[in-house]
């Protein structure tokens, strides 16, 4: 762990949570706890130094201490970093500098933490020395960590280092000395005890390792798991019976939360931290005695209130009994958490099971459901009953007064169970017999102590100083030391890292300890085993040693090993339980597999349960919450990932490097949520996997530090054409064929409006809706990107390409249009029938393999060929859906191919018949039929036949015109009749045109006043002076300017019944205008209006002489109406013509106007275009007239 | 029911069984077996041309909703237009006939309807507008999607009938195999027996027969009845050829499974077969089981009719009738 994140740990209370952690997985790691972290790494300081112990025993004190509060300290530290220097020139001054400090109890710890901080002499060291808190820390952390890496056991004696991160520091030199005193002034006597547990421990974690080490190697089933389950379920149920049963005695009794009984108020999570410090604390007042003017009595006090957080054992008036039953209560739920053996030893023995199990004490029960099935067990045979939930109850009771009786309590259970089931075979000897050895194993860990009172001890102790009074300094010391001894093993007991307090060989009975002072007791024997282990010297700080310790410790391992033989007449191994395992288990079973259940037993009930609770009977409860992944699980899982790939080949190196970014987020999330040990293959954790990003979406940079974007190289555009029809002979075929259609229904279009034209009289602009197919055009999808292979699969689409396939198939058949809901069902039966298809060639690939020789060869692996060729499959499936390949021929060559032909046929024959329709006008005579009429036909049509009746129908003859012009015939050119039928479809085609005006029109004319007057020219100066004059000098309002209905228009002329166009009354008529009003001049009044009827420019004339107040285009509308009903049985189509004729008189009337008009028309371009040859040559004609 | 079914036809089919190509001469239970087959079909036909003539909102069945029923059978409705459109040709002529009564030998000529576009040709310039085949257009064809009708043309020669004739064709070359060696006695029978109907000149009887005024109206079109009497021809035919084909492989397994029972019978009988034997359809007739045989196999679903129900579906108990 990084300094950086150290930091971010400095406020204490944010240190708590890692012991936090520790206490309430007391049951989970229960033995890793015991690992104290810091110890190790201090005596391998202190191997690695012979520096002398007591003089820096403050310092070192301090400095070994890993109580995070250390970081609370560290900017006072900085504070006086330079006295701190001064202390170090001089160890002296440094100690009265130090002394000086030690004026109260919170200065003294303060202070000391400096000293601490600086003891190390070497300037270097300071840096160095935090950094191994940092370490401590890590291990407080990763205590899990270090399961992982298999720890070597130190070469010496004491143990192993369980701090691999810690080994190789600079501050060892420094800190060992701190390391030193501490061993020979306090924990000296844990040594040999450690030395045990260490072992123990070591051996714990060798076979977590073992195991772990096979989980890459192995898979194991989950066979097991639910045994495990309900084992953890009966262990769970069992202590919260004991629980329930407690907390009703103690309602029953007293306050049950009293603080003074020093139990079941206080968190255990939050003591070790505390009492740590105020060991070290401790110790340094104890040091400086003659210095601290407190008593003390008001130390003790001044303790107790420093000291915060407290064991729910801890109590005041009870010495001892904090770590004694710390420790008793460890052991016990270790034994209760090995399920596998202790299920039957969780409860009392039912009566019912074996009654003839109890005697008569009926208050204490042991525990063994199963004694039933032995029939030879004698009556009353168990007088002492005992079971380990009893037991829990009686610790919980505070019933113990020693580590003896609990320790006699618990192998009084496995005597009973040997008692009462004498079968050797007995299956449940076998368990008793393991839980024995494991009783042996741990039993070590509990510190030998009798709990005394409080006042007794103190009494005592005052005795003792006025004994001593006048004896060496230290024994100043000593009375506060070994009070304080009794205190701090309460309170350095946390995490178990220091419960084991003594040896087992060395359990001098209460009565021995009470008559003794009982400082030297711990300490000498502590210190000794120290000296003997480390093979240096320690000085004991008190004077009182014991020589028989070193042997006593001996002894005493060997006397419990002993005792193991003797009962269960095996050997057990301490150091290796590895192979103990399998001889205790006394089963058949592979031993790694037995490791592998015992290791993972707790974690695998524990999944199990997780994943039992997610069940309801059969069926999944959807009740019940989901399982969740968890950071720490990821964390965990990416980790074990990381490790076998660097326990891998190197050539792996490079995957591993490839996760390093996936390891820097692993540290970044590890503040945020506490991390979780399971000892579990990860496979076992499903839900904590985490898949490899794939490569393409890894976050890689290239050398500038852009990001390479891998994605791209992964996409690709979806070729156009997925969802067109593809290009082939077929398909032109049938597109052919549709264009072919198109054309043809154009053609019946023609033709339909020259039938309707021949049948109507009157048409509209839009009557005749123009037909003019687009040729069909398959619109692909808009570019697709994708990021994988395969098909687009988008159901919609896909339909909506079928269903455009389908309706071509539609119009190539012969609709036109359909109803979406046709379209819809028939393409929902061709996806139907495709499927179908699809499914039948499917299971035709899908059938097995036929070996590929009829006799396979014994030695060859045998061939295999499909059971089917490709064309078989295809034909097989055309011939289950009933199709055939003569069909499909028979289908492009009837339904296509010769279709082409009928369409063709069918095209040049209505185009034919189309032509035959036009023929008078069109066939011959080119666009505008000028050459037609070579037959003679024409002479009807244009009216020719009015000579031979000797009747000027047109009144040409009337005007003069057949003069004028050398006309042969009094005929109107036929180019002229077709017109209409030409104007009808340029009406069509330019109806969009003419809204866009290519040039913008002139200014309009200026109406005329009294002032523009004058610019007029002098003909009709006159006329519009007297007009200005009746309408009061106001200018003259052109006609066209008005609306429609107000113009002053003369009625219309009416034909007479013989429908002859009346000749004017005088061949003056030029003069005599209908027109009421005088037209100005100005032709830019009709700029609208000839913009308005430009397609209709004969219109305008009609209406000019035509009095009747109807608008220009209607009256044209009107006069071609009437017209034809004078005509009688002449063709419609002649109709044009005559409001021409008609409207010659008039427009004499203003020659030079209407020449003006035809230049006005002309600018407006689109006007000029499609102003018809009638209105040219009746304006040449009037023009020529008017001249 | 049963009483009143007396056979009717009995001759006709025979004769129609002979142009065929059954010789024998056909067992009572035969012929009125196939013509209780024929009597279905043109039942069959009947309703099925009534709904589709209901469906367009019309009461009176029209030969377009006849010729619909068949459509799929390419050659089939190409012969039936051939026949319609020398019917009107004869009918034309039967017009001039009435006015100048010149073209009495063609009118004979035309009389047989399948041979007839073989026989009868315009025979000379002045018959010729008269004599103009009409063709009959059919409501699905090219010429129907246009709104205008498309107009006839006289010159252009129809490819696609001279193609579908090729059956047509096939069998008047059979016939003509047939005829080559006969006697102008055998002729005449078999040009007799050539134009046998079941609506000939009887066409009253053959309403009764076939159920109109139950089926569908009582009052037919002229055409829709020659129609169906030039569908009931086939389907006679089709049933005689394909009971012939049935027995025709009958025999030979016969042949070859008392072969295989008792070989010296077989080589015997084969022995005895080969030189002097009469022709061996002339000796047993079609029987019952033949026609019940052929008529199955007819009737057999092809597999395009279940196609949608692959895989999922199950076949309908029942499928309808097929036309023969």
């Amino acid at each position: 762990m990084s300094l950086g994140h150290h930091h971010a740990w400095l406020p204490p209370g944010h240190l708590r949570p890692p012991d936090d952690l520790h206490d309430a997985r007391s049951a989970n790691g229960f033995s890793r706890s015991f690992s104290g972290a810091r110890t190790p790494q201090l005596r391998a300081s202190a191997d690695a130094d012979g520096l002398h112990a007591g003089t820096l025993i403050s310092d070192a004190d301090l400095a070994a201490d890993d109580d995070p509060r250390i970081a609370m300290f560290r900017d006072l530290y900085k504070r006086s970093e330079a006295q701190i220097n001064d202390l170090f020139a001089n160890q002296k001054s440094a100690e009265e500098a130090a002394r000086s400090a030690v004026a109260d109890a919170e200065e003294t710890q303060t202070k000391s933490q400096r000293a601490d901080e600086s003891a190390p002499p070497p300037a270097p060291a300071k840096k160095p020395a935090r950094k191994l808190d940092d370490d401590d820390y890590d291990d407080y952390d990763d205590d899990d960590d270090d399961d992982e890496a298999p720890t070597p056991p130190k070469p010496n004696s004491l143990g192993t280092s369980h701090d691999p991160s810690g080994l190789p520091s600079p501050s060892r030199p420094s800190s060992g000395s701190v390391s030193v005193v501490i061993e020979a002034q306090k924990e000296t006597k844990k040594e040999t005890l450690e030395d045990i547990r260490k072992k123990l421990e070591q051996d714990k974690k060798a076979t977590e390792e073992a195991a772990k080490r096979s989980f890459h190697t192995l898979f194991y089933t989950l066979e097991n798991d639910r045994d495990a389950m309900l084992d953890q379920q009966r262990l769970e149920e069992s202590e919260r019976q004991v629980e329930a049963e407690m907390s009703g005695q103690a309602n029953a009794g007293n306050n049950p939360n009293s603080n003074s009984n020093g139990y079941g108020s206080l968190s255990s999570a939050n003591l070790g931290a505390s009492s740590l410090t105020l060991k070290n604390l401790i110790a340094r007042i104890d040091m400086k005695r003659t210095m601290v003017q407190a008593s003390d009595a008001e130390l003790r006090s001044l303790m107790s209130e420093v000291r915060k957080n407290r064991s729910k054992w801890a109590s005041e008036d009870k010495i001892g009994q904090e770590e004694l039953y710390e420790a008793a209560e460890k052991v016990l739920s270790e034994l209760k958490a090995m399920t596998e053996h202790s299920t039957a030893f969780l409860t009392r023995v039912n009566k019912r099971d074996a009654p003839d199990y109890y005697t008569s004490k009926n208050s204490l029960l042991f525990a063994n459901g199963s004694s039933l099935f032995n029939m030879l067990t004698p009556i009353s045979v168990i007088k002492h009953p005992m079971d380990l939930g009893t037991m829990t109850k009686k610790l919980k009771a505070l019933q113990y007064k020693s580590k003896q009786e609990f320790v006699d309590d618990i192998n009084l259970i496995w005597s009973n169970c040997f008692k009462y089931n004498t079968n050797p075979e007995h299956f449940l000897r076998k368990h008793a017999l393991y839980m024995k050895k494991e009783t042996e194993k741990l039993v070590p860990l509990i510190p030998e102590i009798v709990i005394r009172d409080r006042a007794e001890v103190e009494a005592e102790e005052r005795r003792l100083q006025l004994a001593e009074m006048d004896g060496a300094d230290e024994s100043d010391d000593e009375p506060i030391m070994s009070s304080r001894g009794r205190k701090a093993p309460g309170k350095s007991s946390k995490k178990g890292a220091a419960p084991v307090r003594n040896t087992p060989s060395g359990s001098e009975p209460p009565a021995g300890q009470a008559s003794q002072p009982p400082a030297p007791v711990r300490s000498d024997s502590d210190t000794v085993m120290e000296g003997t282990q480390n093979g240096f010297p320690t000085p004991p700080p008190g004077g009182a040693q014991t020589p028989s310790d070193p042997a006593g410790v001996g002894a005493g391992v060997q006397g419990s090993q002993g005792d193991a033989m003797e009962i269960d007449g095996l050997i057990p191994s301490n150091n290796n339980t590895l192979t103990a395992l399998p001889a205790s288990g006394m089963e058949s079973e592979d031993p790694e597999y037995k490791v592998w259940k015992q290791v993972t037993k707790k974690d695998r009930a524990v999944i199990a349960a997780e994943r039992h609770r997610l069940f309801k009977g059969d069926k999944l409860n959807s009740e019940e919450p989901a399982l969740l992944r968890t950071k720490a699980g990821m964390r965990r899982w990416l980790r074990n990932q990381m490790q076998i790939n660097a326990e891998g080949d190197k050539a792996r190196e490079s995957t591993a490097q490839g996760l390093d970014p996936g390891a820097a987020g692993e540290t970044l999330a590890e503040g945020i949520e506490v991390d979780e040990d399971r000892v579990i293959p990860d496979y076992y954790d499903v839900m904590s996997g985490v898949p490899d990003l794939p490569p393409h979406l890894s976050w890689k940079e290239d050398s500038d530090g852009n990001i390479v974007d891998a994605s791209e190289e992964f996409l690709r555009v979806l070729p156009s054409g997925s969802f067109t029809q593809p290009d082939s002979k077929l398909s032109r075929k049938m597109d052919a064929n549709m264009r072919q259609m198109q054309e043809t229904r154009k053609v019946c279009s023609k033709i339909g409006i020259v039938k309707q034209m021949q049948l109507q009289s009157q048409m509209y602009q839009n009557q005749f809706q123009k037909y003019q197919p687009e040729p069909f055009v398959e619109h692909d999808v808009p570019a697709h990107v994708m990021n994988d292979g395969g098909p687009v699969i988008s159901p919609w689409v896909c339909k909506a390409a079928l269903q455009r396939s389908v309706a071509k198939i539609f119009y190539h058949t012969g609709f036109e249009e359909y109803q979406p809901s046709a379209l819809d069902a028939v393409t929902d039966i061709a996806s139907d029938f495709f499927q179908k298809i699809g499914e039948t060639l499917k299971s035709y690939m899908e059938t097995p393999k036929l070996p590929a020789s009829e006799t396979p060869e014994p030695n060859t692996a045998p061939q295999w060929k499909r059971a089917y060729t490709e064309p078989e499959m295809v034909l097989h499936t055309l011939s289950s859906v009933g199709v055939d390949v003569e069909s499909l021929e028979s289908y492009i060559k009837d339904d296509v191919e010769r279709l082409g032909t009928k369409l063709s046929t069918a095209h040049d024959r209505l185009r034919s018949l189309l032509s035959e329709l036009l023929r008078p006008a069109l066939a011959d005579g080119g666009e505008d039929g000028s050459s037609a009429f070579q037959d003679g036909s024409e002479q009807f049509i244009g009216g020719d036949f009015a000579e031979d009746i000797d009747e000027d129908f047109f009144g040409f003859k009337e005007l003069g015109l057949d003069r004028e012009f050398g006309l042969a015939t009094l005929s109107v050119p036929l180019h002229l009749l077709q017109n209409r039928m030409y104007n009808a479809a340029q009406a069509q085609n330019t109806s969009a045109a003419q809204a866009v005006t290519l040039f913008p029109p002139p200014p309009a004319y200026p109406r005329i006043t009294s002032e523009t007057l004058s610019s007029q020219i002098g003909l009709v100066q006159g006329f519009l002076g007297a007009k200005l004059k009746t309408s009061n000098s106001e200018s003259l309002v052109e006609d066209l300017e008005l609306p429609p209905k107000q113009r002053p228009t003369a009625g219309r002329p009416r034909l007479p019944a013989s429908g002859k166009i009346q000749p004017p009354a005088a061949a003056s008529g030029l003069t005599t205008s209908p027109q009421k009003r005088p037209l100005p001049p100005s032709a830019a009044s009709q700029q609208p209006a000839s913009k308005l009827g430009m397609s209709e420019p004969s219109k305008k004339k009609v209406k000019k002489n035509s009095g009747a107040s109807i608008g220009a285009s209607e009256s044209v509308v009107e006069g071609e109406e009437a017209l034809p009903g004078v005509d009688g049985t002449k063709a419609s189509a002649t109709t044009a013509v005559k409001p021409n004729p008609a409207d010659e008189p008039s427009v004499d009337a203003t020659p030079d106007l209407s020449g003006k008009r035809d230049m006005d028309t002309g600018p407006d371009g689109v006007g000029a275009e499609s102003v018809d040859n009638a209105a040219s040559l009746t304006n040449g004609t009037v023009a020529v007239d008017a001249s | 029911m049963s009483t009143d079914r007396t056979p009717k036809y009995r001759q006709e089919i025979q004769q129609m069984m002979f142009v065929s190509g059954e010789t024998a001469e056909p067992s009572v239970e035969t012929t009125t077996l196939i013509e209780e087959i024929v009597r279905q079909q043109v039942v069959e036909i009947l309703a099925r041309s009534t709904a589709l003539a209901t469906r367009r909102g019309v009461r009176s069945i029209s030969t377009d909703d006849l010729i619909f029923l068949i459509r799929h059978d390419k050659a089939k409705v190409s012969r039936l237009k051939t026949f319609l459109s020398w019917k009107d040709v004869r009918k034309n002529v039967k017009d001039s006939d009435d006015k100048g009564g010149a073209d009495a030998a063609d009118f004979a000529a035309a009389d047989d309807p399948i041979a007839g576009g073989v026989v009868a040709g315009p025979q000379d310039v002045a018959s010729k507008p008269k004599n103009k085949r009409a063709r009959v257009g059919l409501a699905w064809d090219v010429n129907s999607f246009y709104s205008v009708q498309v107009p006839e043309r006289e010159d252009e020669e129809d490819e696609e009938e001279e193609e579908q004739n090729y059956a047509t064709l096939q069998r008047l070359a059979a016939a003509d195999e047939r005829t080559k060696h006969m006697t102008r006695e055998e002729y005449v029978f078999w040009s007799e027996c050539r134009q046998a109907s079941f609506t000939y000149r009887k066409s009253k009887r053959f309403r009764e027969w076939a159920g109109f005024g139950i089926v569908t109206e009582s009052k037919p079109n002229d055409d829709i009845v020659d129609i169906l009497g030039f569908l009931t021809f086939e389907i006679v035919q089709t049933l005689t050829e394909e009971a012939l084909k049935v027995k025709e492989r009958e025999d030979r397994e016969k042949n070859r499974r008392g072969g295989a029972d008792n070989g010296e019978d077989s080589k015997k009988r084969k022995r005895e077969t080969g030189l002097f034997d009469p022709p061996e359809e002339g000796r047993t007739p079609v029987e019952p089981k033949h026609i019940r045989e052929a008529y199955r196999k007819l009737q057999a679903t092809p597999n395009k009719n279940i196609a949608m129900l692959l895989h999922n579906g199950r076949v309908p108990a029942r499928m309808p009738l097929r036309l023969i």
